[in-house]
């Protein structure tokens, strides 16, 4: 019975999700069982059942109640034999999963953009750069009196402007559940103004956006050169300070620097209260990672990280919080996926993209110039024909190094040495190769040797 | 005798993740892939020379994940409803103001809706040529997957695959041969076994280390 009524839902579905969607998420689907009003489905991922539970849900129940097999909730697990991961890991499944699900909750056709649950005013470490931004931020998330109006934040990308936004409005959503507040980007109100716009709907646009309590606008530098949305976002912001509602503007420079914004539009902007976030300082920073850190304890458990780890970060990645914390979660990836405590070495090959100012490649006469040096013998000597053991056996290191760190040949190699043959570059990769073994100050003489031709 | 005329047709490739070789040199590349539904902010940059099978990979991602390729021209479309996909390398959607703007927009409704982006590149996103900040910080934060230039074994391997992928039959010499003499890059094997398969085909010659070996000096003698 189940059986036939599914393929008779899934031919229903194919037109209904259209052939791409229906090929990628929907044939692979296996119903299991129905009872109780409720369609258990197979998924071969956990990604997949959340995907097609998210976007395909009426589509499926529709599909299943015209083929005779009603049910009113779906419900997805993952086929046993796709489960095996290809890496075992001790992790849950990072705090990125519930942001989706937040996502996922928000009313397609609220105004208000949805919430990054993360960007609470607890999560937000408060050092001197931004003292003053918090304290207005808190301020104004108190709800009461509108004492400044509107409040503009502004401050370089990734110093926390989004943050302090989206702390407002969680923390006037648990205080203060009357108030209307709605949050969006720059971008999204242009979007949907042009779709009332389009759709002739203009009358509800300006009554859903004068309606609100609080509104709060991110990155309005978005709106550069954009009139006519900068026109209807100027008309509402008056309305709104007219009513005494409180505004929230956030920008990545001041109001006056703003390019392309209409003089009277900027001039509106710095009429209640502008504070400006600063460039975090080392100890900021270090408390920022401290933070997250802490919140990492949860999702995974055993991995370690050492104090020197975010010590360095802090100490290297100076331009952007976004960055630092985008580099601290690819660590905790990294540990969790290779099972190691991210060490200070780790940390350094797992970021050496962002670390290093280029990809610079090293060529074989830089490495023919640093084994003379080290051994101080003269370059000429590295490529003569002197077999003498104090010569020949640099010659060989810079040869070894040659193979493995450039991507040249062994034959390219050779000639670069003075014109000799493969099997000679050959012989000497598997001589220090051995000797490595054998000779520790060999062994040490290569790392530090490569260690400098790769900083 | 003159030489049979050779026509460089586009090959059939074999794209399957069962297709791909696993060697020290990608194995965490393939390990961070495979892991897709952890990825932090549900977003992966792919980064590797070319010809190291970025594309195999990201097509072999697809058949898991459901995602599709995308052009710039689909931007708009996956802003308005978010659905998992791959920008094969993606600066060339970095050119213009437009384009970053598109891409920054993508990046956040990707990540409000939990639909996992995998980009591939031939460098890391801090090399980019991003003028908008928001965008190059957000790009900046995201893990990398590297896949580095080839170790020995995997010089073997695609080299191994590249024949079969042209139906050449190879004598068992070739390979060992080959990985001793050429450059350690994918270009470098893309090129020789595509130079092999002309000489071959043009002389009817077996593909063994005698040929190859011309090949390669044909090769020297005409570099700069």
């Amino acid at each position: 019975m189940t059986e036939a009524a599914w393929g008779k839902a899934k031919v229903a579905l194919q037109t209904t999700v259209g052939q791409n969607n229906y090929k990628n998420w929907i044939s692979p689907l296996q119903l299991m069982s129905i009872g109780g009003g409720v369609a258990h489905f197979s998924v071969p991922t956990s990604f997949a059942g959340t995907w097609v539970e998210r976007n395909f849900s009426d589509q499926l129940l529709h599909a299943l109640a015209d083929a005779g097999a009603g049910a009113h909730r779906l419900d997805f697990s993952v086929a046993e034999a796709a489960t095996a991961a290809p890496n075992n890991t001790n992790a849950t499944p990072p705090p990125a999963a519930r942001i989706a699900a937040a996502a996922a909750a928000a009313e397609k056709d609220q105004p208000s953009a949805s919430l990054d649950a993360r960007f609470t005013f607890d999560s937000f470490v408060v050092g001197k750069p931004n003292q003053l931004a918090y304290s207005a931020a808190r301020r104004v998330a108190e709800g009461g009196h509108v004492t400044f109006n509107p409040l503009f934040l502004y401050g370089g990308v990734g110093l926390g402007k989004t943050h302090l936004m989206h702390a407002i409005a969680h923390q006037l959503s648990v205080d203060r559940p009357d108030l209307k507040v709605v949050y969006l980007s720059a971008d999204q109100f242009m979007y949907r103004f042009v779709r009332a716009l389009r759709e002739d709907g203009t009358m509800e646009f300006k009554e859903l956006f004068r309606s609100v309590d609080v509104l709060m606008v991110d990155d309005v530098q978005f709106l550069a050169g954009k009139n006519s949305t900068q026109e209807e976002f100027f008309h509402t912001f008056n309305a709104l300070v007219d009513q005494n509602k409180q505004v929230i503007i956030s920008a990545d420079r001041a109001p006056t620097e703003l390019k392309k914004i209409e003089d009277r539009i900027a001039s509106r902007l710095q009429s209640g209260l502008v504070v400006d976030l600063h460039p975090t300082d080392y100890e900021l920073r270090l408390g920022i990672l401290q933070k997250k850190v802490a919140l990492y304890k949860n999702d995974y458990q055993g991995l370690e990280i050492g104090e020197n780890v975010l010590e360095f970060l802090a100490h290297r990645i100076t331009s952007n919080v976004r960055v630092l914390e985008g580099a601290l979660t690819r660590l905790y990836a990294f540990g969790s996926l290779v099972g190691k405590e991210i060490t200070l070495d780790l940390a350094q090959d797992c970021l050496v993209d962002i670390l290093r100012a280029s990809d610079r490649k090293v060529t074989v006469e830089e490495i023919q110039r640093a084994v003379s040096e080290h051994y101080n013998m003269r370059l000429s000597d590295m490529i003569g024909p002197k077999r003498h053991r104090t010569i020949a056996r640099p010659r060989q290191m810079a040869m070894y190094l040659a193979k493995q760190l450039t991507s040249r040949s062994l034959p390219e190699i050779g000639r670069r040495f003075g014109g000799r043959d493969h099997t000679t570059v050959m012989h000497a990769v598997k001589r220090i190769d051995e000797l490595k073994l054998a000779d520790s100050q060999l062994a040490d003489d290569l790392q530090m040797l490569q260690r400098m031709l790769e900083a | 005798m003159p030489e049979q005329l050779g026509f460089d047709l586009p090959v059939r490739r074999a794209l399957g993740r069962e297709d791909f070789y696993v060697s020290p040199s990608n194995a965490v590349a393939l390990a961070k892939i495979d892991a897709w539904e952890r990825w932090p902010d549900h977003r992966m940059v792919l980064i590797g020379p070319a010809g190291s099978g970025k594309t195999h990979l990201a097509h072999s991602w697809a058949r898991v994940s459901g995602a599709v390729f995308a052009k710039p021209a689909d931007l708009p479309g996956l802003i308005a409803a978010p659905a998992p996909c791959i920008l094969d390398d993606t600066p060339e959607f970095c050119q213009d103001e437009a384009g970053q703007e598109a891409l920054f927009h993508l990046l956040n409704a990707m990540r409000a809706a939990g639909a996992p982006l995998l980009m591939t590149a031939r460098s890391a996103p801090a090399r980019w040529d991003v003028e908008l900040a928001d965008l190059r910080s957000r790009l900046t934060a995201t893990d990398t997957s590297v896949m580095e230039q080839p170790d020995d074994a995997l010089l073997a391997a695609v080299l191994a695959k590249l024949f079969v992928d042209r139906q050449l039959r190879i004598s068992p010499e070739l390979i060992p041969y080959l990985v001793q003499r050429i450059e350690r890059s994918f270009d470098a094997v893309h090129q020789v076994v595509a130079d092999l398969d002309a000489a071959g085909l043009g002389t009817g010659r077996k593909l063994g280390a005698r040929l190859a070996g011309e090949v390669l000096d044909k090769r020297d003698a005409s570099a700069p």
